[in-house]
Parts: structure tokens; C-alpha cells; sequence
């Protein structure tokens, strides 16, 4: 790796990407058997992070492990490039990897994501980095981390399904609406993060690499490109995703997952894409939802998306 | 004249279901038990019987491959026939083996259930773990198993922490049996219940035992339990076997003068 | 053993040793050998205290011999009850020998007719033919019909043990021991128990019993046998 522009007198006390050297390697390593064994958790030793356990710094560790001069990011947070998490954790590569960063998902080399998988499909060559909060699928059910290692070495899974039948019989279908259990390439079952159940079909044989960090209780997981990815569910309560009765407010897309905007005091709402980026791709494309016009004039959106 | 026992004489099946050699297991200097062995037969229901502290409990735990046995063999009927040392396995078939071949009821209904699952979801978990995956089925066999223990299939969905303690073992009985287990071990079934919820679970027990034909162990210091439920009795002192043997006969002619003091310490058993 | 026996007793002797009684010995009797045919009814006399229910307990199983061989006939088999394995003893309990006692161990929730009912089904009788044949025999021991569907738990002593004779003799086995069966009885039921007896004995039911009642005993007996003859030496 060469080590070039991020000296620019700030940062020089940092290594390359932040992480040292060393570090990088034990969580390469940690990566490479996550690929190797798809769905298993690898432990690591997860590093302090200049910033909170909890705010993504298993993503950002796999992120520094794996970024390079040639690399350009992009980061979302509730699938907006927008918020506060999301800018924090692109400037801090900014700075410390004098990493190109972009929003558009088609232009990015790595995405560090929370909560979404892009709607743009992603590609072979990318990289989806995942923060992950607890990657214990089991670990509800299971308290003892002794027992819940052996039900993974031994497959022994029938407890995921209580899982489910409990949500059935209390609700009459599965209520689990993110972080929804999956079994990866037939055989580990994994926590795909707190992503929508919406987005559980986009890891099935995903030709991107998807990368899983859990700082906190220091655990990577990985699914390789083109490795089966199945919901669990009966087969009578077949895997769902969600679906809405109307379109994107702003952009009129009828197969994106939508999140609910309160637009005044009294009541008004709206649909509109989680992925901010898709939406505004998609109406610079002319695309145009019912809301769009009444979401500009209390600027919602800027005026000439509009237009 | 010839005295002959013949095996076919003695129900269907001539081998036994569990064989256990020589099972010791010790803590540091102590004794937990010492030197247990005998056979148990299909539809055999044997009672071990003792103080507290006398070693029941270790025993059952090295009988239902949970504790490792110091020394010695406890031995299973494979399904493909032929005896299986369940310690020489690997935990995996060891752990699959518990979950289908047989069962346990424990004393406190904590260690047998999921105090915050659903009683159907109590029940189905062990078809949900070999591999049943229809919802529909599941909690049809669900609703069944909890009115053959006697709850009312309405309460499918409530929880144990909202059942009596009675209702509580048979929930943790009726998990157990969904599966179709060969044999059943109850450490203190009664313990902790009032005398008339006891009544009602061991004539439960005794006729489910009887009408799937069952084998099982049944861990009481309960001597009137012992004469209720079981054929068969093994009467434990200081982690040994001191007298065992048809239990009326036991109970009411003892030889050893442990079981005599047992025996004489109760008003009727 | 010869074909018609079925029962035979050799050498059998019992001493009680009380051993938290400072191993105090109780010796009952010695070297008891006798054999009993099928059809035949063999009545055990002696005063009380010289090991009569002690006796007829070792024949079931229930007690321990301290020498000596009980040869059963069980099937087509011969079982030797001092030495069988448990489960050897249940089976030939449940196909062959009976125990009729002056006490009905009750069994809780389960009703008088069912626990008639129960011995026609072990022996492969129909639900149909179970209940009949029980409704019949608690019928002619006078047991009142309002009692038939309740669990005998808190029927009165006389009611109990005609539920346990009835019990015994819905389908009598092949053995019965039968140790004081009228002991609270009125004179009507007596006589009924004592025709069940001799019907069953007709049938070729081979019995060992102890009767007090003299007139019960005339009736019954086609032998006796003075366990007195047997006093062990103290």
C-alpha cells in the first residue's frame, strides 16, 4: 500500500486508513475465514474506534482493512448518504484514507452500510461493508454463548423456527420485520444486520461481496458473490416482504421500500424512497411521484427536482 | 423339572433398551455414584429410590448423557439394533439422541421449558428441531399433546409463567413425548406440587406410560411415587445400590437395613 | 412337574431379620414343599401368626424366600418366582397369577368399572366385552350402579373389596391367591364370592387361600394344608 496524499500535515500521527498495519492484517485474516466458511462468525480483535461501540465501528474496521488509494466510498445510514453518521464516518476516511467518497451507488467500490442494501443492484467487483449491532441470530433465544457455538457447529437450528412459529401464533404471520434470519449457502444461519426484510432477497446470490462487522462483540462474518441466501420461514407462511399500496411520494416507484415522512402538524404524510439516492437518480431521470410538487413547495426537496 | 425363563415369554422385544455397566462418577474425594449397573427393558418403568444426597440425581444425569460418567458404560438400543455406548459418540449424536430418542422431565419446570415461549411452541420445538417445517402440523400435534396431558388446547398460545405448577411438568411432559421417545427420565416429577395436583400428574404419567409403552427412569425419595408409577426398584445409599428388585417386593419385604429404615420411616406407602 | 400342576413349592423357607431391631431373626417357617393341580383349591390352615399371608406373599412375589423354588406354570413355560426377574414376575402376574386381598390399593381417578374392565382388556378382551362382563360382575356383588362411574377412593371398605373381587374374578386367572376375601362382607355377598370361587375353580383355575370364616372355608376347600407342619425353630 502506498502512502501518499492523506499525509497533508493533520493527520500524520495516523497509519494509512487509521488502523495499523498489524491490526489490518489480523482482520484480513479474520475476513479471508469469514469467505471461506460463509454465514460463520469469526471472532476478531476489535479495536477502540475514535468514536463510540455501537456507532459502526465494526464497518469501519472492515472498511480500513480493506480500503485502498484505488478505492472509492460510499456511505449510507437508513439508506440516506445524508445523515449525520453517514457524513462522520465518509469524512473520517476522507481524512484518514484520503478516500474518494460519491453517492452514487454504480460509482462506488465499497459501500459501509446500516439498515439498507442499495436498490441499485450492485455489481461484481463491489464490496457491501455492513455495521452490525448483534450477530448473534440465536442469541435471543439462547443466552449461553457455549450452547449457541455448539447449535451453529451442529446445525442445530429448530430453535430459529420457534422463533418464528411464536410470531405466527401471536400475530398470525411473521412479524419479524428486519434483522429477519436467513441460512446462508444451506447451512449457517446468520443476522443479516438490521436491514428490512425488504432487502433480504437483494443478499441471495448478490454478485457483490457483502462483508458483516460487529465491533462490539467482536465478530465478522462475510457471504461471498453468488452464495444462496434463503429467509427462513414454514411451508405454510412462505418469506414476505413488505409492500405499500402507493408509490414513492417523490419519484412514483412502485418497487422501492418506503419510509413514512410526517410533511406538517396536522396529520399530512407521505411515502418516499429510504434510498435517497435511487430516488434522486430516478427523478432526474423524470420520474415523478403524486406528492412531488406539495413536497417542493414546503422544501422538501429542492425546487428544480420539481421541476 | 426345568425352570426355564424364555425371553419371548417377556414381551416382544428380547433386548434392552438401556444397559448401564459399572457407571461411577465422582466429585474430587466423593462419590456421586459408585459401580451402578443393571438393564432396563421396553416398557419398563424402574424407580430409583434414596435421601438426598444418595446419588439419584448424578446417576439420572450419567443415564441421560448429560454428565459424563467417571467410569463405566451406560449403553442404547440404536434404532438400526444393536447397543450403542452413548459416551463414545460424538456430542452432536449424542445431542440428537437426546432430543429424539428420549426425554427428560425435570424437577423444576425452569430447566425443562422456555419459561417465555408459548406452551404450542414449548411443545413444538423438539419436531421444529428435526426438521418440521409446516406450521399448521406442528401446532395441530401441539394442540393434541397438550390435551392428552390434560391442558385445555386453548392456552396453545399462553405461556408457563402462566401456568400452576401441575400444568407446568405436564407442558414439560407432553415436549418431551411429542417426539415419539423410546424412554423417559423424570428426576422428582411430584416435587414441589400439592398432594392433590401430584395425584392427578401420576396417574397421567402411569397411563401414558402404559398406553405408548414406555420405558423410563423415575428419580423419587417419594416411596408411595415408587409403588404408584414404577415395575421396578433400585434403592441408592451414599452413591451405591444397596437392594433392588420388583418394587412391591422391595418395599414391603426389605432385605438391606437401609431400605428397612426407608420403609419404616413413612406411615404407608 | 406334571402336566396338571400348576404350582409347585419346594423347600421354601422365610426368617424375617429385623435388622434395625438389633438384627433381631424372625423365623417363620422351613423347608415348605407342596403342589397344586389346576382345578383344585387349596386352603392353608393354621392359627394367625404362623406365616400364612407370608406364605401365599412368597408365592406372589411379593415377599422374599429364603431357600426354596415356586414353580409356576405360565404359558408353556415353567417360572421359578423365587429367582425370575422382574419383569419375568409382572408377566406371569399378568397373565397368570392373580393376588385377591381384603385391600384394593386404589388406584386415584379411575373408575370402579374401569378398574373391573382393566383385566379383560390386558388379556386382549374387546372394549365392548370388557365393559359387559364387568357391568354383569358388579352387578351380582350388589355393588350399588350410582357407584360404577366413580373413582373408589372414597367408597367404604365393604364397597372397595368387592370392586377388588370383582376385579379379580371378571376373568380369572389362571392362579389365584386368595388371602381373607370376605373379611367385611355380608352373608349375601359372601355367598356370592364363594360361588365366584368355585365357578372360577370349575373352569380350572388352580387357589391357595386363607379363609377365617370355618363355613367359607368347607365350601371352598378341596384341600388343606397345616402350615404348622413347617414351624421353623426359633
Amino acid at each position: 500500500m502506498t502512502r501518499r496524499a492523506y499525509d497533508d500535515g493533520r493527520t500524520a500521527a495516523y497509519n494509512y486508513a487509521y488502523l495499523d498495519e498489524q491490526t489490518k492484517r489480523m482482520i484480513r485474516r479474520a475476513l479471508l475465514k469469514a469467505v471461506a466458511v460463509p454465514g460463520y462468525q469469526v471472532p476478531f480483535g476489535s479495536r477502540e474506534m475514535p468514536l463510540a461501540r455501537g456507532w459502526g465501528t465494526g464497518g469501519i474496521q472492515i472498511t480500513a482493512a480493506i480500503i485502498g488509494p484505488a478505492d472509492t466510498l460510499k456511505v449510507i445510514d437508513q439508506g440516506a448518504d445524508d445523515t449525520t453518521n453517514a457524513v462522520s464516518i465518509r469524512r473520517f476516511f476522507e481524512r484518514t484514507a484520503a478516500a474518494r467518497t460519491t453517492e452514487a451507488t454504480a460509482a462506488a467500490t465499497i459501500i459501509q452500510t446500516r439498515h439498507r442494501i442499495p436498490e441499485q443492484p450492485l455489481a461484481a467487483g463491489q464490496i457491501l461493508v455492513y455495521q452490525v449491532p448483534l450477530p448473534e441470530p440465536l442469541r435471543r433465544l439462547e443466552p449461553r454463548e457455549a450452547e449457541t457455538r455448539k447449535m451453529h457447529a451442529w446445525a442445530e437450528y429448530g430453535l430459529m423456527h420457534v422463533r418464528l412459529y411464536e410470531n405466527i401464533a401471536r400475530f398470525g404471520e411473521v412479524t419479524t420485520t428486519y434483522d429477519y434470519p436467513v441460512a446462508v449457502n444451506g447451512r449457517y444461519v446468520m443476522a443479516p444486520s438490521p436491514i428490512p426484510k425488504f432487502d433480504n432477497p437483494k443478499m441471495d446470490m448478490c454478485p457483490a461481496l457483502q462483508l458483516f462487522g460487529a465491533g462490539r462483540e467482536k465478530r465478522i462474518y462475510a457471504v461471498p458473490p453468488h452464495t444462496r441466501v434463503v429467509s427462513l420461514d414454514f411451508e405454510d407462511h412462505p418469506f414476505r416482504i413488505q409492500s405499500w399500496t402507493e408509490p414513492c411520494g417523490l419519484c412514483g416507484a412502485t418497487d422501492t421500500y418506503l419510509d413514512e415522512v410526517v410533511t406538517d402538524d396536522r396529520g399530512g404524510r407521505m411515502f418516499v424512497c429510504s434510498d435517497s439516492h435511487h430516488c434522486e437518480t430516478r427523478r432526474a431521470e423524470g420520474h415523478h411521484g403524486p406528492m412531488l410538487a406539495a413536497a417542493a413547495s414546503i422544501h422538501l426537496v429542492e425546487k428544480e427536482d420539481a421541476a | 423339572m426345568t425352570l426355564a425363563v424364555n425371553p419371548a415369554q417377556l414381551g416382544a422385544d428380547p433386548a434392552p433398551i438401556l444397559s448401564a455397566g459399572d457407571v461411577s462418577r465422582f466429585y474430587g474425594e466423593r462419590i456421586g455414584c459408585a459401580g451402578v449397573s443393571f438393564d432396563l427393558w421396553p416398557g419398563e418403568v424402574l424407580g430409583i429410590v434414596g435421601e438426598s444426597g444418595s446419588g439419584k440425581s448424578t446417576l439420572l444425569r450419567c443415564l441421560a448423557g448429560i454428565d459424563r460418567p467417571d467410569q463405566g458404560e451406560v449403553r442404547f438400543a440404536g434404532r438400526a439394533g444393536g447397543m450403542l455406548d452413548i459416551f463414545s459418540v460424538s456430542e452432536q449424536e449424542r445431542r440428537a439422541m437426546m432430543r429424539t430418542e428420549w426425554g427428560i422431565v425435570h424437577q423444576n419446570p425452569r430447566d425443562g421449558l422456555r419459561m417465555h415461549v408459548s406452551a404450542g411452541g414449548n411443545v413444538g420445538e423438539r419436531l421444529m428441531d428435526r426438521g418440521d417445517r409446516h406450521y399448521g402440523r406442528i401446532r395441530a400435534a401441539a394442540a393434541d399433546w397438550l390435551a392428552r396431558v390434560e391442558i385445555d388446547p386453548g392456552r396453545i398460545d399462553d405461556r408457563p409463567v402462566q401456568f400452576s405448577g401441575g400444568m407446568q411438568q405436564r407442558l414439560q411432559i407432553a415436549r418431551v413425548l411429542v417426539s415419539g421417545p423410546r424412554l423417559v427420565f423424570m428426576d422428582e416429577p411430584t416435587g414441589g406440587l400439592d398432594v392433590s395436583v401430584q395425584a392427578r400428574l401420576l396417574d397421567l404419567v402411569r397411563v401414558l406410560v402404559r398406553d405408548l409403552g414406555l420405558a423410563a427412569i423415575i428419580v423419587t425419595h417419594d416411596l408411595a411415587v415408587a409403588r404408584l408409577l414404577t415395575d421396578r426398584l433400585m434403592v441408592m445409599k451414599a452413591g451405591r445400590v444397596v437392594e433392588q428388585g420388583l418394587t412391591d417386593q422391595v418395599l414391603d419385604d426389605p432385605q438391606h437395613p437401609y431400605t428397612q429404615l426407608l420403609t419404616s420411616a413413612i406411615l404407608s406407602a | 412337574m406334571t402336566p396338571a400342576e400348576m404350582i409347585r413349592v419346594e423347600g421354601v423357607s422365610k426368617t424375617f431379620t429385623l435388622h434395625n431391631q438389633g438384627g433381631a431373626r424372625l423365623p417363620v417357617f422351613r423347608d415348605v414343599t407342596f403342589s397344586v393341580r389346576a382345578g383344585e383349591a387349596l386352603v392353608l390352615a393354621g392359627p394367625s401368626g404362623t406365616g400364612k399371608s407370608s406364605l401365599l406373599r412368597i408365592l406372589y412375589g411379593n415377599y422374599l424366600p429364603n431357600a426354596g423354588s415356586i414353580a409356576i406354570r405360565h404359558g408353556g413355560e415353567v417360572i421359578d418366582i423365587a429367582s425370575a426377574p422382574p419383569r419375568a414376575v409382572l408377566e406371569v402376574r399378568r397373565r397368570t397369577m392373580g393376588f385377591v386381598s381384603q385391600f384394593l390399593r386404589v388406584i386415584p381417578r379411575v373408575t370402579a368399572l374401569d378398574i373391573v374392565r382393566d383385566p379383560v382388556l390386558a388379556r386382549g378382551g374387546s372394549e365392548a366385552e370388557a365393559t359387559e362382563k364387568a357391568q354383569a360382575i358388579l352387578a351380582r356383588l350388589n355393588l350399588p350402579e350410582r357407584l360404577w362411574n366413580l373413582a373408589p377412593a372414597t367408597f367404604s371398605g365393604g364397597e372397595q373389596q368387592r370392586v377388588n373381587i370383582a376385579r379379580s374374578f371378571v376373568s380369572p386367572s389362571p392362579i389365584l391367591l386368595i388371602d381373607e376375601p370376605t373379611a367385611s362382607l355380608d352373608a349375601a355377598n359372601r355367598a356370592v364370592v364363594v360361588d365366584l370361587i368355585n365357578e372360577a375353580r370349575a373352569r380350572g383355575t388352580a387357589i391357595v387361600g386363607i379363609f377365617h370364616d370355618e363355613d367359607v372355608r368347607d365350601r371352598v376347600a378341596t384341600r388343606a394344608l397345616d402350615i404348622t407342619a413347617f414351624k421353623a425353630a426359633a
